[in-house]
Formats: C-alpha cells, structure tokens, sequence
C-alpha cells in the first residue's frame, strides 16, 4: 500500500495543479467580465444623465439636437470598447458560465439606450433593435453580441423611473402635456410584464423591480392629475416646486 | 425632446403590449427545458440516495460489509449512467447553455463524483481525477461533463466521510486503516492547497478538510500509542 500511496501523491498534486490552472482561468475571465461591466455601467450612467441634461420644456432646438448626438456617440463608444471586452472575453465560452458577471452593465446599457431612444423618439426601444444595435459588436470569430432576454427586460424596468423623472421635470419645466403621454407609456410598461412569463433569470429581481415600476407609475399620474385638475389654479412656479418635491424621496434605488 | 408625442400614444401601447408578448415563446420554451431537466434530476437524486443508503453498510467497518456495500452501491451505476445520458440529450439540443441550468443538476453532479470517487477509494485507495469520474459515469466532457467544482465539492465529501470510516474500521479491527486514511487525507489537503479558492462555497467545504485529517490523526494516536499497529506499516 505504501509504494502505491506515494505514487498517488504525485498523480493527486499533478492533477490538482492542472484543476487550479483551470480555475484560475474561469476566474480572471470572470474579474475581467465583472470590470468590462463596470466600465459600462459608468458610461451607461452618465448617458443617463445627459438624458435629463436635456431642456425639458419639449421645445426642442439646436442645443437639444447637439446633446442627443452626442449621448448617442457616447453609447457608440461603449458599444466599441467595454462591451466588445465582453464580447471578446465570451468567444466560445458558455455565455451562462458568466451572465451574472457581465449581466449589470449590459441592464444599465439598455436603460440608457433605452432612455434616449424614448427621449428622441417617445417610444420603447425593442429587444431586437436593441441587440441591432449590438450587431457589429463582435467577437474575433465574428460571434456578434446578444443581450439576454432577462437583461433587456430588467433594463427596461429601470428605463421606467428614468422617465418618471423626466416627467417630473418636464412638468415643472411647463411642459404640461408631457405627463399625460409619459404615464400611458409607464403604464403600457407596467401593463406589458404582467404577461411575461416568469423565467429563472427574472425571479430573483423582477418583483421588486415592479414594485419600483408602479411606484414611478403612481407618481406620474399623480404629476398628470395636479397638472389637470389643479394646474389652471396655481401659478406655474407653485406648481413646479409641488411636483418638484413629492417625488423626489423616493428616487430609483439604482442611482 | 418628443416626450410629448402621445399622439401615437395608443398605437405605441398596443406595439409595446405586443412586444413583451414576444417574449413569451422563447421563455417558455426556456420553462419547459428546466422542467424536463428537473425531472430526469429528480430521478438521479433518487438514484444516488439508495446508493448513499447503500454505502452506509461500510460503517459496518469489516471486510465482507465494505465489500458488500461496494458491490450495491456498484448496482446502481449504471441507472445513474442512463440518467446522465438522459440529460447529455437534453443539453444536446441546447449547445452553449450548460451553465444556463448547471443549477439544477449540481447538487445531484455533487453527490455523483462523491459516490464514485469513495467507492473507486475503498477498492483501490487512490483518488479518482476528474476526468476518470467522467468516464466512470460515461460522459464525454466535450459534450456533457461535471463541473470541476462541482467534482471537487464530491471530493471534500470522500473526505468528510473518512473519520468515521476509520473509527468503525478500527473498531472492526483492522488497526492499519488510520495510517492508510491520514497519508492519503494529508496527500488531499496539500492538493487542495495548491488551488486559489475564492470566498464560496468550495472553500467552506475545502475549510473542513482539516477537520477530518485532525479526527483520522486522532485515531491513529490511539492506535499507535497501544502498539496495535502492524510493523510494515510507516507513521
């Protein structure tokens, strides 16, 4: 037993030095996902911003143009470096292996592409324009990138309170018809999860992201009904100041 | 900014009801993979609960009960097999999502390398590697194996089982077991030490190797300070 023991320690150190090799490299792999992540999330972030940077009396103009170029150059950008890293870092690797490590870049993504397309255009960006969008973003085998269903959708989530507060905004920038269209939309939103059907990749964030969801939804109709009900009563600063306050304790847990 | 634009409001409604509509194909059809993954795991889980009911017979600790317990547990590979080439078809028809419902058979993959590692111990001593417990349970890794961790998370199970394996084998009398057990549970946590384990799951279970060694080490200290052990035998 004893010669046949000892010849087991080098086979049992011979393959454990190899496990690690193998574990080492799933798990840099998954730092580098979870830093390519990270650098989208940040330059998500500040698109996000410059979104509602935007004047928000809806009267448009040259400004208002030169900004939207630019947050789409910037989404360009992200789309050119951190998020072809990711795509680069999957070539021929279980795309599952590692969503949860790419997975909170790519929801901030949709959001803000999300945010400005609704901001240009007043309408939701759709899953496939959304991985449209991604499809020069390629791996060195020309794989192109792909959102997953469960990354679009929980973006899309946050694009909600996004545009809660651009109704917020708006109204108090004047623009009274604003809320009215923005709360239809949230509410279509709203409306839209309820006949997703519940998948394991949701389960665990959607609830209290719909949650979130219908309170940013109450709060633009609340906004829509003082602009209609009370809004010939008050002058525009008052009401401005009203709306500017009640929402704001209760911003998107996100930010 | 076109917030305004409600005036294709309800026509927009009823595309964006339409779109997350879409969705409902192709997650479905992800619901319905995980179902019938899950059953066929389920029937695993079964399978290597009796081969666990079975290998309890060892603690008997004589010869003829580890012999004979090896032998039942022996019975149940090849269901397991079947099994496992039950869910390699499955996957099959889903290439590059293994990791989209490793969740779901992990546990049950766990309980198979332990099974089939211990067993291949009992018989020969030595530890089964990775792939020989692949080819033990018939899977090709290219196509549907066990996950490393997962293989490695058995491993730390072989170990957790040893102390009372020897403490029942002693008790049986067979006075050379612990000095056999403790070389090759040192052997192991000198192994694992060589991998960069991350704060999970994994090392927790690695965290108890020690354990095990330090209770082996025990009964070796009393078999050896009675002189019970045989001269051939070193430590």
């Amino acid at each position: 037993m004893s010669s046949e023991a000892s010849s087991a320690v080098g086979g049992i150190g011979d393959a454990f030095r190899a496990y690690a090799k193998q574990l080492d490299a799933v798990n840099e792999r998954r730092e580098r996902l979870v830093k390519a992540s990270r650098d989208v999330t940040i330059a998500s972030k500040k698109v996000i911003f410059a979104v509602h940077r935007l004047p928000a009396d809806g009267a448009g103009g040259g400004a208002e143009e030169a900004a939207l170029g630019q947050a789409e150059k910037d989404l360009q950008l992200i789309r050119k470096t951190s998020i072809k890293r990711v795509a680069q870092e999957l070539q021929d690797e279980d795309y599952w292996r590692f969503s949860r490590a790419f997975s909170p870049g790519m929801q901030e993504y949709v959001e803000a592409t999300a945010v400005l397309h609704y901001a240009k255009t007043g309408r939701l960006l759709t899953y496939a324009e959304a991985n449209a969008e991604l499809s020069e973003v390629q791996d060195a085998g020309g794989q192109a990138f792909r959102l997953s269903a469960a990354d679009y959708l929980l973006g899309i989530t946050d694009l909600t309170g996004e545009v809660m507060r651009l109704a917020i905004s708006s109204v108090a920038a004047g623009n009274k018809g604003a809320a009215a269209s923005m709360a239809a939309f949230v509410g279509a939103v709203y409306e839209g999860f309820h006949v997703v059907p519940m998948v394991a990749e949701l389960r665990r964030d959607l609830a209290k992201k719909l949650e979130v969801m219908r309170s940013s939804l109450v709060k633009i109709e609340t906004a829509s009904y003082m602009v209609h009900v009370r809004g010939s009563e008050y002058p525009e600063q008052f009401l401005a100041e009203r709306l500017a306050e009640a929402p704001e304790d209760r911003l998107d847990p996100d930010m | 900014m076109m917030a305004d634009s409600g005036r294709d409001g309800a026509s927009n409604e009823e595309d964006i009801l339409t779109l997350f509509e879409g969705f409902r194909g192709e997650l479905e059809a992800s619901n319905a993979v995980r179902e019938e993954i899950k059953a066929v795991s389920q029937s695993m889980d079964a399978e290597t609960r009796k081969m666990q009911a079975a290998l309890m017979g060892i603690h008997a600790g004589t010869d003829e009960a580890v012999a004979s317990a090896v032998a039942k547990v022996r019975e149940h590979l090849e269901p397991l097999r079947t099994l496992n080439a039950q869910l390699a078809a499955i996957m099959k028809q889903h290439p590059g999502q293994y990791y989209r419902y490793h969740d779901i058979w992990r546990h049950v993959h766990t309980s198979c390398a332990f099974l089939v590692a211990f067993v291949h111990w009992l018989e020969h001593g030595t530890l089964l590697t990775h792939a020989q417990v692949e080819s033990e349970l018939q899977l090709r890794h290219e196509e549907f194996g066990i996950d490393l961790e997962d293989y490695l998370v058995g491993v730390c199970s072989v170990s957790n089982e040893m102390p009372r394996y020897v403490v029942n084998r002693v008790t049986a009398g067979d006075y050379d077991c612990p000095a056999k057990v403790a070389s090759f549970l040192s052997d192991l946590y000198a192994a694992f030490r060589l991998l960069n384990l991350r704060n999970d799951f994994l090392r927790k279970r690695f965290d108890g190797l020690k354990y095990d060694l330090k209770r082996v080490e025990e009964v070796l200290y009393d078999v050896k300070i009675r002189g019970l052990q045989s001269r051939s035998q070193p430590g």
